[in-house]
C-alpha cells in the first residue's frame, strides 16, 4: 500500500508538472512559432505510439525491459498527459470538418474506454476480494459444469428419490446451472436473483423431510456457489471487455492519425 | 457482501494456459484434454494412447504396447500400431485475446477500407479532409467562374498541389513539403509570415502582393487570411497588423522618407495623430463657403418650408449610407442662390455649371426675354423685350458691365441685393460668381471660372460608415459652426475618435475597423 502510495504521488506529481510545463510552453511559443502545431502533433504523435507500445510490451515479456507493473503506471500518467497534449495540439479549439472529427471522436473515445478500464481495475478487484471466492477466468466453464453436474446428482441422481427437489430443480435451477445469468445485475452489485433463489429454496424446506432439507441445503450452498462464479465471470468480464472498445479503436486511431500527418503536410503551406 | 463464498475446487496442476489463443472444446463440460489445440485452433487428440513397439531380444517383428495414463487397455493396439481406443475430436475454441485481435484486425480494415474509399472518390475526398467550411470568396458559383477563367482545379486543387490528386499524390505531395516530416530543426526557427508555396496558388488569381507599402516585408497571405474558418474568412486581428506595426525593427526597416509610421499597439494609445491636424494641411478647394454663416447666420433665410438650415440639408448619405453625397449646386444651393440677375424678371435665371454658357446667355439676353415674352404670351413681344433691355441698361449701363458684374462682383449691397426670390428682408443674394468662385480673366479676356475641387474623402486610407455613427450629432466630430473657412478640414481629430473607440469607450477599435491592408481592390487576371 505504501508503495502504490508512493507511485501515485510520484506519477501525479510527473503528470501536473509536464501538464503545467507544457501549458506553459503553449502560452510562449504558440503564437511565437509558425509551424508550433507541427511540433506539438509529432509529440502527440510520439506519445500515442508510447502508450501504444505498452500493449507490445506485454507480448514480450522475454525481454528485459522493466516490471510490467511500472510501464502500466508509465501508460496510464502518460495517457492522461496525452490528453492534455490532444488539447494543447487542438489550440483548446474544437475540431472542424468531417475527417478531423473522426479523428477527435476516436481519441476522446480511446482515452474515455482508458479511464473507463481504469476505473474497472481498480474497483473491481475490489470487489471481487470482498465477495470472496477466487476463480480463474477461463476455469469458470468449467467450474460452472462441475456445479451443475453436482447439482443434477443431487436433485436428479438415481439416489435423489425425491420428487419435489426433482421437480423444482427442472423448473427453476436447471437453467439456472446451465450457464451464466444476471450478469449485468451482479455488475451493478444486485444480490435480487440470488436472493429470489434462496427464498424459493426456503419455502421448499417447510414441505420437505428431514432428508429432503439436507439435499435443499447442499442445493443452496450449490446456487450460492453459482452465483458467486457468475459475479466473478461478470466482474472480470468487464476487466476484459473494455479492452475490446480500447485496444482496436487505439489501432483504428493510428490509421487516422497516420492519414492526418499526411494530409497536414499534403496540404500545408509548404507543400509542392 | 461479506458473504465468503466457498471457492469452487480446480485442478492446479491442470494450467488453464490464459496466454493461448485456443482452448479445448470439451473445457465447458469440464474434461479439457492435458493436450489442448495446437497454435492454429485444431484439436491435436488422436486416441487414449500412442502405442510404442517393443522388440525383446530374439524377436524381428516385436509387439505394440499400450501406454494409456491409468493402466493398459484391454484391447490393446491395433496391429498397425494405432491405437484401438480414438478420442472424438473437439472444436477448439477461441479465447477472448483472439476475439479482440479479430476485433482489431476488423477496425484496422475498416478504417483502411473506409479511408480508401473516401480519398479515391473526389468528391467525398474534398468533403472529408476538408478541415473547415470554405470562405464564400472562395467557393460558389462567382469562385468557380474566376477559376476556369484562370485555368483553375475549381476544388481544393485551386489552393493545394495535394488536392488535385488522389491519395498517391497526396503522400507525394506531403513528401515534398517544406520543411519536411522530421525537420524539427525547421519547426523551431521557422519566420512567421513567411511566403510559401502555397501563396503561388493566391497569385493565381490575386496579382502578387499587393502591400500598403512598397517597402513592406512580404508576409504570406495566409498569415491574416485564415481559411476553412467557415463562410466568413477569420477577421485580421491586431496581432496580424502588430506583426509589423508593433516591432521597431521591421517598421524602421520600412522606413521612407517623412512617411515613417511610428509604433503602433492601439488606436488609444500609440496611434499618431490625424496628419491633417499634425502637418497642418488645409482644403485646397477655391470654392468659398462659410459654413459658421450658413449656420448661425442671422442673414440666412429659412428654407422654403420653413426649416432651419441645417447640415442635413445639403450633406445626405449616399445609397450605402456609408458616406455623403457630394453636394452640388441644383440640389443644395439653388433653393436660395437662384442666379437671379434681373429683379424685374425674376423668371429669368443664369445657367450655372459654364462660364461659357453664362457668357453665352448674357449675350443672347434679348433672345432670352422674347423666348420669356412667347412663354407668357406676351402681346407686344418686341415692346417687352426693349422695356426689359432698357431697364437693365439704366442699371449697369451696358451690356459689357453687366457682364463684368455678374462674374466677378462680390459685393453683397447696392442694387444686387434686390435680387432673389426667397421671403421678405432676408433675400438671397445674387452679387456674382465670385462672390463663391474665383473667377479669373482668361487670356482670351473672356472670364474663367476655377473649377472647385471637393474630395468626397479625406482619409483615403481609412474606412468610415456614416450610418454606423448616426446616433451621434455631427457637430460632436465635425465642428462646422465656428469653420468660416474653405480651407478648414472639418475632420475630428483621433481623441474624438478614440472617446469611443477604444477599450474605454467601449467601441471596437481593432485595425480593421478603419484601416484595409492593400492598396486596392485585389485584381483578377
Amino acid at each position: 500500500m505504501k508503495r502504490f502510495r508512493r507511485q501515485f504521488f510520484l506519477g501525479m506529481f510527473a503528470l501536473i508538472t509536464a501538464t503545467v510545463g507544457a501549458l506553459w510552453l503553449h502560452v510562449k511559443f504558440s503564437q511565437a512559432l509558425p509551424d508550433y502545431a507541427f511540433l506539438t502533433g509529432w509529440i502527440l504523435f510520439a506519445a500515442m505510439l508510447g502508450l501504444t507500445f505498452f500493449n507490445a510490451r506485454k507480448k514480450l515479456p522475454f525481454l528485459s525491459l522493466g516490471r510490467a507493473e511500472t510501464w502500466l503506471q508509465i501508460h496510464i500518467y502518460l495517457g492522461f498527459f496525452t490528453v492534455a497534449l490532444f488539447l494543447i495540439h487542438l489550440n483548446f479549439r474544437g475540431p472542424h470538418g468531417w475527417f478531423e472529427v473522426t479523428l477527435a471522436w476516436l481519441f476522446a473515445l480511446v482515452s474515455a474506454s482508458g479511464v473507463v478500464g481504469l476505473v474497472f481495475s481498480r474497483t473491481l478487484p475490489r470487489r471481487l476480494a470482498a465477495r470472496g471466492g477466487e476463480a480463474i477466468f477461463e476455469k469458470i466453464p468449467v467450474l460452472r459444469h462441475a456445479l451443475k453436474t453436482e447439482a443434477e446428482n443431487l436433485a436428479l441422481g438415481a439416489d435423489a428419490k425425491s420428487p419435489v427437489i426433482a421437480e423444482f430443480y427442472t423448473k427453476r435451477l436447471a437453467a439456472f446451472f446451465a450457464g451464466p445469468k444476471n450478469l449485468w445485475l451482479h455488475f451493478v452489485e444486485s444480490r435480487r436473483p440470488l436472493n429470489a433463489l434462496a427464498a424459493e429454496l426456503d419455502d421448499l424446506r417447510r414441505f420437505a423431510n428431514d432428508a429432503e432439507r439436507e439435499k435443499i441445503a447442499k442445493l443452496a450452498t450449490l446456487v450460492r456457489q453459482k452465483d458467486g462464479l457468475d459475479y466473478h465471470r461478470s466482474l472480470q468480464l468487464a476487466l476484459k471487455l473494455w479492452l475490446f472498445v480500447h485496444i482496436p479503436l487505439t489501432y483504428g486511431l493510428l490509421v487516422f492519425t497516420a492519414l492526418h500527418v499526411v494530409l497536414v503536410f499534403g496540404f500545408s503551406g509548404g507543400a509542392r | 457482501m461479506s458473504e465468503q463464498l466457498p471457492s469452487p475446487d480446480f485442478d492446479t496442476q491442470n494450467y488453464a494456459r490464459p496466454n493461448q489463443n485456443w482452448i479445448c472444446g470439451h473445457a465447458c463440460e469440464g474434461n479439457a484434454c492435458r493436450q489442448g489445440p495446437d497454435a492454429k485452433g485444431r484439436c491435436r487428440v488422436t486416441a487414449e494412447c500412442k502405442p510404442i513397439l517393443q522388440i525383446n531380444p530374439g524377436e524381428t517383428k516385436g509387439r505394440w504396447r499400450c501406454t494409456r495414463p491409468g493402466g493398459e487397455c484391454e484391447s490393446g493396439p491395433l496391429p498397425d500400431g494405432s491405437c484401438c481406443r480414438p478420442v472424438a475430436k473437439c472444436s477448439p475454441v477461441p479465447t477472448l485475446r483472439v476475439w479482440r485481435g479479430r476485433a482489431t484486425l476488423v477496425v484496422i480494415a475498416a478504417s483502411c477500407a473506409m479511408l480508401l474509399i473516401l480519398l479515391g472518390n473526389p468528391p467525398w475526398r474534398n468533403q472529408f479532409i476538408s478541415p473547415g467550411e470554405i470562405s464564400r470568396t472562395h467557393s460558389g458559383a462567382a469562385f468557380a467562374a474566376l477559376a476556369a477563367t484562370n485555368h483553375l482545379n475549381q476544388n481544393c486543387g485551386a489552393c493545394h498541389v495535394a488536392g488535385n490528386s488522389g491519395p498517391h499524390g497526396m503522400v507525394k505531395a506531403a513528401w515534398r513539403a517544406e520543411p519536411g516530416f522530421f525537420a524539427f530543426h525547421k519547426f523551431l526557427a521557422a519566420p512567421a509570415g513567411e511566403v510559401t508555396a502555397i501563396d503561388e496558388s493566391c497569385e493565381q488569381c490575386h496579382v502578387a502582393h499587393n502591400f500598403h507599402h512598397p517597402n513592406a516585408a512580404a508576409i504570406s497571405c495566409s498569415f491574416c487570411h485564415a481559411e476553412h474558418q467557415g463562410k466568413m474568412m477569420a477577421a485580421t486581428t491586431d496581432a496580424n497588423c502588430n506583426f509589423c506595426h508593433g516591432d521597431t525593427a521591421k517598421m524602421a526597416a520600412a522606413h521612407v522618407g517623412n512617411n515613417f509610421t511610428p509604433v503602433i499597439h492601439h488606436f488609444a494609445d500609440d496611434h499618431p495623430q490625424f496628419r491633417f491636424i499634425t502637418e497642418h494641411l488645409h482644403d485646397p478647394d477655391t470654392l468659398k463657403f462659410n459654413h459658421a454663416l450658413h449656420l448661425t447666420g442671422a442673414t440666412i433665410p429659412n428654407l422654403p418650408g420653413g426649416a432651419k438650415l441645417d447640415c442635413a440639408f445639403c450633406h445626405s448619405p449616399d445609397v450605402a449610407g456609408a458616406f455623403m453625397k457630394p453636394v452640388n449646386f441644383e440640389d443644395n444651393c439653388r433653393v436660395c442662390h437662384s442666379l437671379q440677375f434681373d429683379p424685374a424678371t425674376p423668371q429669368l435665371a443664369l445657367p450655372h455649371g459654364s462660364a461659357e454658357y453664362v457668357s453665352a446667355f448674357l449675350r443672347s439676353l434679348p433672345k432670352q426675354y422674347a423666348d420669356l415674352a412667347t412663354k407668357e404670351n406676351q402681346t407686344d413681344e418686341n415692346g417687352f423685350v426693349q422695356q426689359k433691355l432698357a431697364a437693365l441698361r439704366a442699371q449697369f449701363g451696358s451690356g459689357e458691365e453687366l457682364e463684368r458684374r455678374v462674374f466677378f462682383s462680390t459685393a453683397t449691397l447696392g442694387p444686387e441685393t434686390q435680387i432673389g426670390t426667397l421671403s421678405g428682408g432676408t433675400r438671397a443674394l445674387f452679387p456674382g460668381c465670385a462672390l463663391c468662385h474665383e473667377v479669373k480673366n482668361s487670356s482670351s479676356g473672356s472670364p474663367e471660372i476655377t473649377k472647385p475641387v471637393m474630395p468626397e474623402r479625406w482619409l483615403a486610407q481609412a474606412k468610415f460608415n456614416h450610418a454606423k455613427h448616426a446616433s451621434i450629432a455631427c457637430a460632436q466630430c465635425h465642428d462646422a459652426v465656428h469653420s468660416r473657412d474653405t480651407a478648414d478640414i472639418l475632420l475630428p481629430a483621433k481623441e474624438t475618435c478614440a472617446t469611443c473607440h477604444s477599450p474605454r469607450g467601449g467601441v471596437v477599435d481593432t485595425c480593421a475597423t478603419c484601416h484595409t491592408f492593400h492598396n486596392a481592390l485585389v485584381v483578377a487576371r
